[in-house]
């Protein structure tokens, strides 16, 4: 009896590599399987280092020539302490899913069952992340793919909220997390922004706030 | 007539939580909308920086209040990435139906919420009854009755107890009969088809490049699974194909959305059922908690540089951690923790699919999404 219809590792593995070694030939991008072990079954994911300048042109070559269809998520990493030149990160996870339409037969829709055991060439389901690191400055700027992914839209969104990292050609770039009213470069998960101060832990020492030391005062929570 | 602006929310029935819909209407025609989240968000992205990875597991639960389990395990999967822990099989196997009972709990939360937005009040109770035998199973596992902190970096906080295997079998398949009542109350309801049927169509293309993923994607006919499309845990030694519903010409209605959810509970029950007879050692074994046999032994620092995430087929779409090591208390604590929410993606497509319905279509096509504040608005 055939069990569990899944992706094999090993087809996983060669479409990463072949995709890896495609996108190392571009400019400014530098791509590699990693492999990770975690749990039960290893995964092979392609790994992309890329400059800010080229990000844009590895969006769109990674849309039309390597089938990536789907944005996950985008991650604003604030590096206060780092290199430099990584003084902030942005990170996109993608996915290539492979899907399309169901087709039409006779007025019924046929829906698409592949079995994924036999999947090939461009429809091996693949995890790619790409990692943008930019230099120190007051105003992190990466160019947007709101364009090519609908779904990096409100990741965007939210990055620029919390992070504080601005996407140049969003359209519609506003608060959606935070309230509207959020005092203009005021963005939580920067790393000047602390929890914890002093050796004292706000949350459960001082839960109202009546001990706020007067040296406390002006600092930002 | 002219149009004009309305608020539906944040307290309106449609919600399924807390947020604002703006509808722009012509008469009772939907034009444009735009959803405003954030009323609860409570920072856990940043609470998580101060806390060490076992604490975290905590916060996850609460991320979603009806389906607690999978977030916790989203979460663990990730840290077990950072870390390079390897689990035990039977910790995997224990893991795999805690995460598929949360499903089932989870669309049944879902089912029994989604009757009374298009006025069939006693689907609600019918639905809470088996949810709650799902969630004694459950209790019975984890210890508490809807935040179970039940996964841990390496296993699982505890072996099946004694019975266990006994007690899901007989309430599984009263389950699957159950199923059947369910189907009877909406398939043969003329007033929930005509509300469901023909009303807030999606194509799958434009739901992957729009960022909708799970059962509202297979909802339009393609079996892609994350399950299967990148496996994890043990799914791979099961018999079983995630379901596929047959949409509409136009794309995947509610009525199809609504399918594909039952669809999946049986298979998700078929699933625990067949997990219980595959689980190494046999279900009625039972080690202490602690015992190597379900819980690895796992570093507790991660290196600075390090990352680790992992998709995860929540009972919504993909749910997904990503980790940054090398925080404070030298590696203890994670550097930036990023939490991918499904319907976060979701709800700004969905308020797109209203446009050109009426007004009254809108609690029928939001609520066939399955939206969830608490995960939204993190």
């Amino acid at each position: 009896m055939e069990l569990g219809k899944v992706v094999p590792t090993s087809n996983q593995k060669s479409a990463a590599e072949t995709m890896a070694s495609a996108l190392s030939s571009m400019d400014g991008v530098e791509a590699v399987v990693s492999e990770r072990k975690n749990g039960t079954s290893p995964r092979n994911i392609v790994s992309v280092d890329c400059s800010s300048e080229n990000w844009r042109h590895l969006a769109v070559c990674m849309k039309v020539e390597h089938g990536i269809d789907y944005c996950s998520m985008i991650t604003g990493i604030h590096w206060p302490e780092g290199s430099p030149d990584k003084n902030w990160e942005v990170i996109y996870h993608f996915m290539r899913m492979g899907v399309t339409d169901p087709p039409v037969v006779d007025g019924m829709v046929q829906p698409i069952v592949k079995d994924p055991s036999k999947l090939e060439g461009k429809d091996i389901p693949l995890e790619v992340e790409v990692r943008i690191a930019l230099p120190e400055t007051r105003e992190p700027t990466v160019a947007s793919v709101q364009d090519i992914w609908v779904g990096a839209d409100w990741n965007e969104k939210e990055t620029w909220d919390l992070v504080g990292i601005d996407f140049e050609g969003h359209e519609g770039m506003r608060r959606v997390l935070q309230p509207h009213e959020t005092p203009v470069g005021f963005h939580p998960l920067q790393k000047q922004h602390k929890l914890r101060y002093h050796d004292f832990e706000e949350m459960y020492d001082d839960v109202q706030g009546f001990l706020r030391k007067p040296s406390d005062t002006g600092k930002i929570k | 007539m002219a149009e004009m602006w309305i608020s539906m929310g944040p307290q309106h029935p449609m919600t399924h939580g807390l947020w604002t819909l703006k509808v722009k209407v012509d008469g009772e025609t939907v034009v444009d909308t735009e959803p405003d989240l954030g009323y609860i968000h409570r920072g856990v992205e940043k609470i998580c920086e101060s806390r060490d990875f076992t604490q975290i597991t905590t916060y996850c639960d609460r991320l979603c209040y009806a389906s607690a389990n999978t977030w916790s395990h989203s979460y663990i999967y990730a840290v077990e990435d950072l870390l390079e822990v390897e689990v035990p099989e039977r910790a995997e196997y224990i893991r795999l139906i805690a995460v598929e009972l949360q499903r089932i709990a989870s669309h049944l939360m879902w089912l029994g919420a989604y009757g009374p937005d298009i006025g069939n009040l006693s689907v609600m109770v019918w639905c809470l009854r088996e949810r709650e035998m799902m969630m004694d199973l459950l209790q019975e596992l984890g210890g508490s009755r809807m935040h179970y902190n039940f996964p841990r970096v390496g296993g699982v906080k505890r072996d099946l107890p004694h019975g266990f295997a006994q007690r899901t079998r007989a309430k599984v398949s009263l389950f699957l009969n159950r199923i059947q009542e369910y189907e009877a109350l909406f398939d043969e309801s003329t007033i929930f088809l005509i509300r469901t049927q023909g009303v807030g169509y999606s194509k799958p293309e434009e739901m992957v490049n729009h960022g909708v993923t799970g059962p509202n994607l297979r909802a339009g006919g393609v079996n892609y699974d994350i399950r299967t499309a990148h496996p994890y845990s043990v799914y791979s030694e099961l018999d079983w194909e995630p379901p596929v519903e047959r949409p509409s010409i136009k794309g995947a209605d509610c009525y199809d959305r609504y399918r594909i959810r039952v669809e999946e509970m049986r298979v998700s029950a078929m699933m625990v059922l067949e997990a219980l007879d595959k689980i190494p050692r046999g279900a009625d074994t039972y080690h202490e908690p602690g015992d190597p046999a379900i819980l690895a032994k796992a570093p507790s620092r991660s290196p600075e540089g390090a990352s680790g995430f992992h998709h995860f087929e929540d009972s919504r779409g993909e749910s997904m951690f990503y980790l940054a090591g090398g925080g404070e208390g030298r590696g203890k604590m994670p550097y930036r923790v990023s939490i991918r929410s499904p319907m976060f993606i979701t709800i700004p497509y969905a308020s797109k699919c209203m446009v050109g319905y009426k007004v009254a279509d809108i609690p029928a096509i939001m609520g066939s999404f399955d939206p969830c504040i608490g995960e939204t608005d993190r």
